[in-house]
């Protein structure tokens, strides 16, 4: 529905009962398989949810339904069975069987709801590695093996062991996964779904009948699976064979001895083609069968460990002949059948005791003390053979047994050791990390405490400044202050008053002394007075250069009437070069400030200019500034 | 307006005296009032045409502040060859001044004549006849005068030129001087002035206004 890549998948977030559906494991024919979250238990569950692709179809209201009421019966008796397989699988509580934790109805259809198995998946470690060293491949197999004969024994066949079926956890035990195709083989429905993976599922697998199913077509996938693991690709599939086969042709399968010689042990080898056989009567029948041609008849007891619930489990059918005791077994057999050759014999032979026949003669041996004496020899040779042969099948087991604890134990410490030092680098990474982290830190702290500080010094200094400021503002106020009232100076209008007067009395020398300071510090009345005494030549020597000093600096400040004056000593040379230009920028700028008598030797200028230097002079104007009246 | 050929060979100079002898003549056949006027469209043509050529080019703004610009411009004017007249700093005004063709060399018053002329001619043949295919463009006795201000304005400083001819010795021709210069000249002489004044501010980046 939403999952990218399934398009009738539930979408991530919803609620099955308590499972929080996270996300898409992967979809098959029969279905989808979901990672959740068990919301009561706190765990992740792994849920197969019923979805026949080729009967059933995903409605909007996220339930399931048969595709055509023509499909619904068999959707329905799909769904059953569904139902019946994920309890019987939930009885199985074996380590390498994945757990089957519950079953339910929802949506109209089921879930079932098995354990998450973290790990990596075979495929996985195949593909990165190609092949899998013997000891490697046994430790995965054989778990895989009692597994597996835990399910047939209850009557289930596996029907898609490949490599991604098999997850290997995190500590090397394998497990096997999805029994979504697992079916019974035996007197159901032929309209089973043809279930193949290339490579991995015998030939008769690809009929629709299931009768020719049984234990060897998953012996055949485990085969396969072993045929991968040692020559890195997976045998060629059986509809190919079959071409090489049917046509009378040599099987073109090349044989597991031939690819894996020297690499591995000719017994493996051999028990893997045996398992490749292409039909199905050739191969093993049963996994007990198959475990003894892959350990050999000695060794596959101590291997094989024996789970509690598996012997359970077995325990509920008669279990096919076992293991080790096949030699034992024979010789006892051999010995009934001469017990049995020596009781007929005893009963119909005419020297029997027993017989219709005439008396024995008198001087001859007793036959049948003689038999019995035999019998006895070899009842009693029998039992010191069998006595030798359990005692060196006990021997040869504890010797295995101790080969293959050494082995595991010799496993068990490199693995330990291994972690042991995984976890010692990931604690030293883990503590440089945090030394890392503990440096970047304190730098950091370090540059803001530096931050800091200079933030401080910089308010310090501003502070500082401030305060210089406000001292001398309030220093100067009170310097003022106390100026004022000791001396009272007149203000500078008063002064220019007083000038003015004093200037136009004669009295020269009493104006310019006013004037000059005035002038000095910038007052354009007093500059303008001031030129105006250059100019005429009172209380000053004439000098037109000075005057126009004088009214250079208040027509700069906008004075109207000193612009005036010293246009007309541009206009007339006196004093200053001789410029039509800079006359006709002052007294366009007196013009300006509202002086009227300018404007006629403004007009008399303007003529002497091209009109774009009087727009050029006009523009220079404009930045002069304004008298305070005119503003 | 004499024509003033420059040449030192003899057969240049006999040329130069006969075509004096036919301007002499020819100007004794042109009234005083003619070359007023003729003079007068003259100016009135080569003003509208400087006009254009101040509009299109007389003023660039640089991105720098006033007194910068001021100090480029007097430098610049000075490695031109232009004499300082007046400066006012305060009041952004500088007015220097040179003998024509300053801030043009010779060969690029030459190139301006020969550009200019045949329409100089051709407006005074309406008021002297023939007569007009005697006069020249003539540099001697004139000096080339310019005005420059500097404006700060957004951004930066408006420099402004503007350019006329001040006589400063009468013409052999007799003819009135005229107060504009040929507009080729003008066009040229600004294209100087802004590309010394550039050099003068490597950092500052010009454009017209």
């Amino acid at each position: 529905m939403t999952e990218d890549g399934y398009p009738d998948a539930l979408p991530r977030g919803y609620h099955l009962h308590w499972y929080l559906l996270e996300r898409v494991l992967g979809q098959g024919g029969f279905g989808i398989t979901y990672l959740a979250r068990d919301t009561n238990l706190d765990q992740r569950v792994a849920i197969k949810e019923y979805l026949p692709i080729d009967v059933a179809t995903r409605r909007n209201d996220a339930t399931v339904r048969a595709r055509t009421e023509a499909h619904d019966e068999r959707y329905r008796w799909g769904l059953e069975r569904f139902i019946r397989e994920a309890r019987t699988l939930a009885r199985f509580d074996h380590p390498n069987v994945v757990r089957v934790l519950s079953v339910f109805e929802f949506n109209n259809t089921a879930y079932m709801v098995m354990r998450f198995e973290e790990g990596s998946n075979l495929a996985t470690i195949l593909e990165q590695r190609g092949t899998l060293p013997e000891g490697e491949l046994l430790r995965i197999l054989l778990p895989i093996l009692d597994g597996l004969e835990l399910v047939h024994n209850a009557g289930f066949i596996h029907r898609d062991i490949k490599p991604d079926n098999i997850h290997v956890r995190a500590d090397g035990s394998p497990v096997l996964l999805d029994f979504g195709s697992a079916r019974q083989p035996v007197g159901h429905s032929p309209s089973l779904t043809i279930l193949v993976a290339p490579g991995y599922a015998p030939f008769e697998q690809y009929y629709s009948s299931g009768e020719s199913q049984g234990p060897w077509s998953d012996i055949y996938g485990l085969g396969a699976t072993c045929y991968r693991a040692i020559c890195g690709t997976p045998p060629m599939d059986a509809i190919a064979r079959s071409k090489g086969v049917l046509g009378s042709a040599r099987d073109v399968l090349a044989p597991a001895t031939a690819v894996g010689a020297g690499r591995y042990s000719p017994r493996l080898l051999k028990a893997i083609d045996h398992a490749l056989e292409f039909t199905e009567r050739d191969r093993p029948q049963s996994i007990a069968e198959w475990r003894r041609e892959l350990l050999g008849e000695g060794q596959q007891a101590a291997l094989a460990p024996a789970a509690p619930s598996a012997a359970a489990a077995r325990s509920e059918r008669p279990a096919p002949a076992s293991g080790g005791g096949w030699p034992v077994f024979r010789t006892v057999l051999a010995a009934a059948v001469a017990l049995v050759v020596v009781a007929v014999l005893l009963r119909f032979y005419p020297f029997s005791g027993g017989g219709k026949s005439g008396p024995p003669p008198e001087t001859a041996p007793d036959p049948a003390a003689q038999l019995k004496e035999r019998l006895a020899k070899v009842e009693q040779q029998l039992a010191e053979e069998r006595q030798r042969q359990a005692e060196a099948l006990a021997q040869q087991q504890a010797e295995e047994r101790q080969r293959v604890e050494a082995e595991r134990k010799r496993a068990f410490e490199a693995e330990a050791a291994r972690k042991r030092e995984a976890e010692q680098k990931k604690l030293a990474e883990e503590r440089q990390r945090k030394l890392a982290q503990q440096a970047e830190a304190e730098r950091k702290r370090q540059a803001e405490q530096k931050k800091h500080a200079e933030e401080r010094q910089r308010k310090l200094a501003q502070q500082a400044e401030a305060e210089r400021k406000r001292a001398e503002q309030q220093a100067r106020q009170q310097a003022v202050q106390s100026a004022k009232p000791a001396a009272a100076p007149p203000s500078s209008a008063a002064l220019l008053e007083k000038a003015d007067r004093d200037y136009t009395a004669g009295n020269y020398a009493e104006a310019l002394a006013a004037l000059k300071p005035l002038a000095a510090r910038g007052n354009a009345n007093a500059q303008l007075r001031l030129g105006k005494s250059y100019a005429e030549g009172h209380g000053v020597a004439h000098d037109d250069a000075r005057a126009a000093i004088w009214y250079r600096k208040a027509a700069l400040q906008g004075n109207p009437e000193a612009q005036l004056q010293l246009g007309e000593l541009y206009a007339s040379g006196r004093g200053v070069p001789h410029s039509d230009f800079e006359a006709y920028v002052w007294l366009t700028a007196a013009v300006r400030g509202g002086n009227a008598a300018a404007k006629a030797l403004q007009g008399r200028v303007a003529k002497l200019l091209q009109p774009v230097e009087a727009e050029q002079a006009g523009k220079l104007v404009t930045n002069l500034p304004l008298p305070d009246a005119a503003k | 307006m004499a024509s003033a050929m420059p040449g030192s060979c003899v057969v240049y100079r006999c040329a130069q005296l006969c075509a004096m002898m036919l301007v002499a003549l020819a100007s004794g056949c042109v009234s005083e009032q003619q070359k007023i006027s003729a003079t007068r469209d003259v100016n009135a043509v080569f003003r509208t045409e400087y006009e254009r050529v101040l509009a299109e080019d007389g003023t660039h703004i640089y991105h720098v502040p006033r007194d910068e610009a001021f100090q480029a411009l007097r430098v610049a004017l000075g490695g031109l060859g232009m004499r300082l007249a007046e400066q006012s700093p305060d009041l952004g005004y500088l007015s220097v001044y040179a003998s024509a063709p300053d801030p043009l060399t010779r060969d690029e018053w030459l190139r301006a004549a020969q550009a200019d002329l045949p329409k100089f001619r051709g407006i005074l043949e309406q008021h002297l006849g023939l007569a007009a295919w005697f006069v020249s463009f003539e540099p001697q006795g004139l000096d080339v005068v310019i005005n420059a201000t500097t404006i700060q304005v957004r951004g930066g400083t408006a420099v402004s030129l503007t350019m006329r001819m001040r006589e400063v010795a009468p013409p052999k021709s007799g003819y009135p001087r005229r107060e504009y210069a040929p507009p080729t000249a003008v066009r040229m002489g600004l294209r100087k002035i802004w590309g010394a004044l550039e050099r003068e501010l490597p950092a500052a980046s010009g454009r017209r206004s």
